[in-house]
């Protein structure tokens, strides 16, 4: 139980109280050990990025439990959410990640700064990142200078800088092509692999559940299949 | 440290628009620098009412008998200690002149006019308009002397002048006619025509003997400064106990309304401008929120607190009241140096005269005035970013990623 980085019992997440409800999420029972990658799958509607924003602490479940890394999330304040996400969850999203008016490199500082961290430190640790991610030679530039893909990797620094726990990414490479995508799951990949960050995934694309070592597909809000991948795709 | 973020992030934020920015900046500078150079001239305009209100014999305070504003003449006199004023310390006043003042009628060959006749200690009058005004022939020797001065518009009316003799009767404290010639020693140039058809001067002594008495009908008491007002006015009520201490604002109500007008148009001024500019700012700093609603959605889901996003907002407002006030307050200093030599206003000068304004207008500057500016634009600044801090701070987290 100790390594489970989330749990989430018996959710429910219902939009729309008034009028017709939606039910996106009908008592979801999921859990993620550390060090795993869970690919979210399923149909449009089906509830991938309800259940996403509920273990990243962006939204609260309308019935049921979420803990992530020991912490219920149902008994935080508006500002220790914000806080749980700042220090314990990495995001990257499907587009707008980045602050425009910042460089690459400031914008991996940034959340550093949010955090409180030494100048000294942010920078080095800023440009070391980029560095790993093979990003160094666009450092200085701002987002509006760079490809999709390259905005994308920066947010994956930006996302890992931090050592989150927990690193959560919604259709990360829904705007990338297929050769641009499998350089950003290669990087997910050796993060995963390499620093044990454990990532959940929420995605269309039968490319990125091909690199996740677990698959969990959802269905009208309930999860109807979770297998654990024997040989993910990278490896052949 | 948290603090210099931010200040970065909205720095840059704001030159995200460059051209929408230096609009705005252009437009805070013009209101505030127009704002400044309007206060200067009203300023001046104030205070060179003040002055002439002062200099026309009235001074900061000026002693009278009891009854004599109601019905001027010598039986509402007082008698001066042949020493000065008794028990008046010097602290505070800058000079003052005892006069009889009485109504009279001039008469010359051809004219008769109604005046005020008023004996005059000549060196004591620096702290009128006597001081320091034009004469054409020769201006009064001495308490003693004989002659008199009369105004430029008057003497045009009596068609008489510099050596010519005129008469003038008044009434005695005992009721009957007082009557007698004299030479005019000068015609003098008064800032209006008002001044110089209302008086005829001539030595104190001189309108004593005529009526037979040492009193006087008022002393008129100049301040070294203002702020000296207070306590002077309060030495002079004791040392004059039993007379009327008045102030040049209850001697002369028309200018003193005036002179609370000219504050308050300041004000209104200000509010107006800044009114509509604190408009503008609102309305860009929305704009700027709404374009910017993904990545503050962005911003809050990876962890920024409520409060960062507000500080965001509003330390974008403040840095573009800081920028704009700056070199408002540059270019208000610039326009100030150049009228600050006066502007030649002659041209309306018979309209001028009424008003009691001199017909040079030199602006001032105060101190007070602009730092009041400055921080009362701080102010709104701050409030005009209330709002949009507001619109930002209740963009969800989620909203980043629907859209
Ligand atoms: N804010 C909301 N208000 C109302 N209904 C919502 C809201 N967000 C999601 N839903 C509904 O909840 C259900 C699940 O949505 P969710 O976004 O989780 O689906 P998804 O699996 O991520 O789909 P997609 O693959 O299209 O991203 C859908 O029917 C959706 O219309
Ligand atoms: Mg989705």
């Amino acid at each position: 139980m100790s390594d489970l980085v989330v749990e989430c019992r018996r959710v429910t997440r219902v939009y729309g109280d008034d009028g017709v409800a939606v039910r996106a999420l009908q008592g979801v029972d999921f859990r993620v050990a550390k060090g795993e990658w869970a690919a979210l799958a399923g149909p449009s509607g089906s509830g991938k990025s309800t259940l996403l924003h509920l273990v990243g602490g962006l939204d609260r479940p309308t019935d049921g439990t979420v803990v992530v890394d020991g912490e219920q999330l149902n008994d935080l304040s508006e500002s220790q959410l914000s806080d749980l996400r700042l220090r314990k969850v990495g995001f990257v999203f499907q587009a707008y990640n980045l602050v425009p008016v910042l460089s690459a490199v400031e914008n991996v500082e940034f959340i550093m700064q949010l955090q409180g961290v030494e100048p000294a430190q942010r920078r080095e640790r800023a440009l070391s990142v980029l560095d790993q991610l093979g990003l160094s030679d666009i450092g200085e530039r701002r987002p509006g200078e760079l490809s999709g893909g390259q905005q994308q990797r920066v947010a994956v620094a930006r996302a890992i800088v931090t050592e989150p726990v927990l690193l959560l990414a919604d259709e990360p490479s829904a705007n990338l092509d297929s050769a641009t995508t499998l350089e950003l799951l290669a990087l997910l990949r050796a993060i995963n692999e390499e620093r044990g960050v454990t990532i959940v995934t929420a995605t269309h694309d039968p490319i990125v559940m091909g690199h996740a070592s677990r698959r969990v597909l959802l269905r009208d809000g309930r999860i109807e299949s979770d297998e654990v991948m024997s040989s993910p795709a990278w490896h052949a | 440290m948290k603090l210099t973020l931010l200040v970065q992030l909205s720095w840059r934020n704001l030159w995200r628009h460059r051209r929408r920015t230096v609009i705005l900046l252009t437009t805070i500078c013009v209101a505030v620098g127009s704002v400044l150079v309007l206060n200067a001239l009203l300023r001046g305009m104030q205070m060179s009412m003040v002055e002439t209100a002062i200099d026309n014999l009235n001074g900061h305070f000026k002693v009278l008998a009891p009854g004599y504003l109601d019905d001027p003449g010598i039986t509402k006199s007082f008698e001066l200690e042949p020493s000065g004023i008794p028990g008046l310390s010097a602290e505070g006043i800058r000079g003052w002149a005892p006069r009889v003042r009485v109504p009279a009628v001039i008469r010359s060959e051809r004219e008769t006019r109604g005046v005020q006749f008023v004996g005059i200690v000549p060196g004591s009058e620096d702290i009128s308009f006597l001081g320091d005004v034009d004469v054409d022939g020769e201006y009064l020797s001495g308490p003693d002397d004989r002659r008199i001065l009369l105004g430029h518009a008057l003497a045009e009316q009596l068609e008489t002048g510099v050596g010519r003799r005129v008469v003038l009767i008044t009434q005695g404290a005992d009721g009957g006619n007082r009557e007698s010639g004299y030479r005019v020693a000068g015609v003098y140039d008064a800032v209006g025509t008002g001044i110089e058809k209302a008086f005829v001067f001539t030595g104190l002594a001189t309108v004593q003997d005529l009526l037979s008495v040492d009193a006087v009908t008022e002393v008129s008491v100049r301040l070294t400064e203002e702020a000296r007002g207070p306590s002077v006015l309060g030495d002079l009520t004791n040392t004059f106990d039993g007379l009327d201490v008045r102030t040049w604002q209850d001697l002369e109500p028309q200018a003193a309304m005036m002179h609370e007008m000219a504050d308050a148009t300041v004000s209104i001024w200000f509010l107006i401008v800044m009114g509509a500019l604190i408009f503008g700012l609102v309305n860009t700093l929305v704009t700027a929120v709404m374009e910017r609603i993904r990545e503050l959605g962005m911003l809050r889901a990876i962890g920024m607190r409520r409060g960062a996003v507000i500080a965001q907002v509003v330390i974008e407002s403040m840095i573009t009241m800081v920028i704009g006030i700056s070199t408002g307050v540059v270019l208000g200093l610039l326009g100030f140096a150049w009228l600050a030599e006066g502007i030649d206003l002659s041209a309306f000068a018979e309209g001028l005269e009424l008003t009691g304004l001199r017909p040079e207008l030199v602006p001032q500057l105060w101190a007070q005035d602009v730092f009041l500016v400055v921080v009362l634009s701080l102010v709104l600044g701050f409030l005009a970013s209330i709002y949009p801090a507001h619109r930002a701070v209740r963009v969800q987290p989620l909203d980043a990623m629907r859209r």
